[in-house]
């Protein structure tokens, strides 16, 4: 299986630093999209292996992202600073593994290597 | 006095008066074994917006056509207070019918009387329903809170991560991470801040500030009166300010004596907020033959994270900088 994955973060140094981190264990990178209306299109044209996702991006949720993703039996983490991503996300998030924000590079590897298991 | 003074007052043998009874702050009845009321504070008639009449005498669950015939409150009087002295802050949630839905914290004490075998239960209720409301938005404000530590802990990694080190010395590297830092810095003084908050004009200033150098260098015009931005674009224009000035300060008009910034911000209809950039006075300038790490972070920072339009226009005469963010009216979660 090739090894993408589809980054969906509204701030660009944030993004990028998730990039560096994936690239260096030996990811390919999809996007990042800063947006749901960039996600969506991104996964249309690119459909990555897994998916880490920003629940809240700017003044709008990623929940669009995440039903596509899952309608499409493709694997998520999210990357977010909230405890309880459901409670803002919607029920979709509840038990999605998430890899905190700051996420550390450790942790990326053990959940997406989890993810790809499945 | 509270409910545990009067305990020791009556326990010593004293009468129930009506005097003792109405010294206590919060709604507190007097019940026989029975749970009928033989007293009540006036506190209690005021919370309840109850009579006298309607209240002594009567059993407590037929109060108020049995508003107090609350499951929760039947087995605390009848199961757990039995076997206790006292029950201190039982939370019982209610629909209360003329005060509406109430969160109350019942404490009870029993009471043996000296002279008799008969015992009374001493009984008083808090209602916390503010209080259980405003920690609710406690508790909402601090995960807010703590969403924004960790993001900007994430920023402030991705900075230290992508703040070149190549060509660099380490003490030119800690100036270059330090300066980002800074105008992260002057972002949470002006987004969190008593005076200013979220105000664009007073951002600008704050954070060229630091190049102003002689007075004159850089002028700030005075821009339309604006809605306060959100913590979250402050941050980001706050480095892109940052970046713009920095790099006016290495190869723009700050970097010789004389040279000059004008900064200023516009509306452009309701959702639009442009922001201009022009430096005169300085060297000449030629468009640089690759785009520098600053730059790079500018574009992204416009078009990525704020979703709008950055123009560089490297004129003869010193750059020009004309930025458009969108400003979506706040749309109202429920």
């Amino acid at each position: 299986m090739q090894k993408t994955v589809l980054i969906v973060e509204d701030d660009y140094l944030i993004a990028m630093d998730l990039k560096l981190m994936l690239e260096e264990l030996g990811w390919q990178v999809i996007g990042p999209a800063a947006t749901v209306h960039n996600a969506l299109a991104l996964l249309e044209k690119e459909p990555p292996a897994v998916a880490l996702l920003d629940v809240s991006l700017g003044d709008e949720l990623v929940t669009p992202v995440a039903e596509l993703l899952k309608q499409r039996a493709i694997p998520f983490a999210v990357a977010t600073a909230y405890a309880k991503p459901e409670q803002y996300g919607g029920p979709l998030l509840a038990a999605v593994p998430n890899v905190g924000k700051p996420a550390g590079q450790r942790r990326l590897q053990a959940v997406l290597a989890e993810l790809t298991q499945e | 006095m509270n409910v545990d003074d009067l305990y020791r007052v009556l326990r010593a043998g004293h009468i129930q008066a009506q005097g003792i009874v109405d010294t206590i702050t919060d709604p507190m009845l007097v019940l026989d074994e029975s749970l009928r009321i033989q007293n009540a504070s006036r506190s209690f008639f005021t919370t309840f917006k109850v009579d006298r009449d309607e209240v002594i005498g009567r059993l407590v669950y037929e109060l108020g056509d049995g508003q107090w015939d609350i499951p929760d409150l039947r087995l605390l009087l009848q199961q757990v207070l039995p076997r206790s002295t006292a029950v201190i802050d039982f939370q019982v949630e209610h629909d209360f019918p003329r005060i509406g839905r109430r969160t109350m914290l019942l404490s009870a004490r029993t009471l043996s009387h000296p002279d008799n075998v008969g015992l009374s239960m001493l009984l008083t209720m808090v209602d916390v329903t503010e209080q259980v409301r405003r920690n609710v938005a406690k508790d909402i404000l601090f995960g807010e809170l703590r969403h924004r530590i960790k993001n900007l802990l994430g920023v402030v990694r991705s900075i230290a991560r992508q703040t070149s080190t190549k060509d660099r010395s380490a003490e030119e590297y800690r100036q270059a991470f330090l300066g980002r830092f800074e105008a992260l810095v002057a972002a949470q003084d002006l987004a969190f801040g008593e005076q200013h908050s979220g105000n664009l004009q007073a951002l600008i200033e704050r954070v060229l500030e630091p190049y102003a150098g002689d007075q004159h260098a850089i002028v700030v015009e005075p821009g339309p009166p604006l809605e306060p931005l959100d913590p979250r674009r402050i941050q980001l224009l706050s480095l892109v300010l940052h970046e713009l000035a920095t790099n006016a300060a290495k190869y723009g008009s700050l970097s010789v004596s004389g040279g000059k910034v004008i900064a200023g911000y516009a509306k452009h209809g309701d959702e639009e907020l442009g922001l201009t950039w022009r430096e005169i006075n300085g060297p000449r300038v030629t468009p640089p033959a690759a785009t520098g790490y600053g730059t790079r972070l500018i574009q992204s920072t416009v078009t990525y994270s704020l979703g709008g339009t950055v123009e560089l226009n490297y004129a003869a005469t010193g750059l020009e900088a004309t930025i458009s963010i969108p400003i979506p009216k706040p749309v109202i979660h429920s």
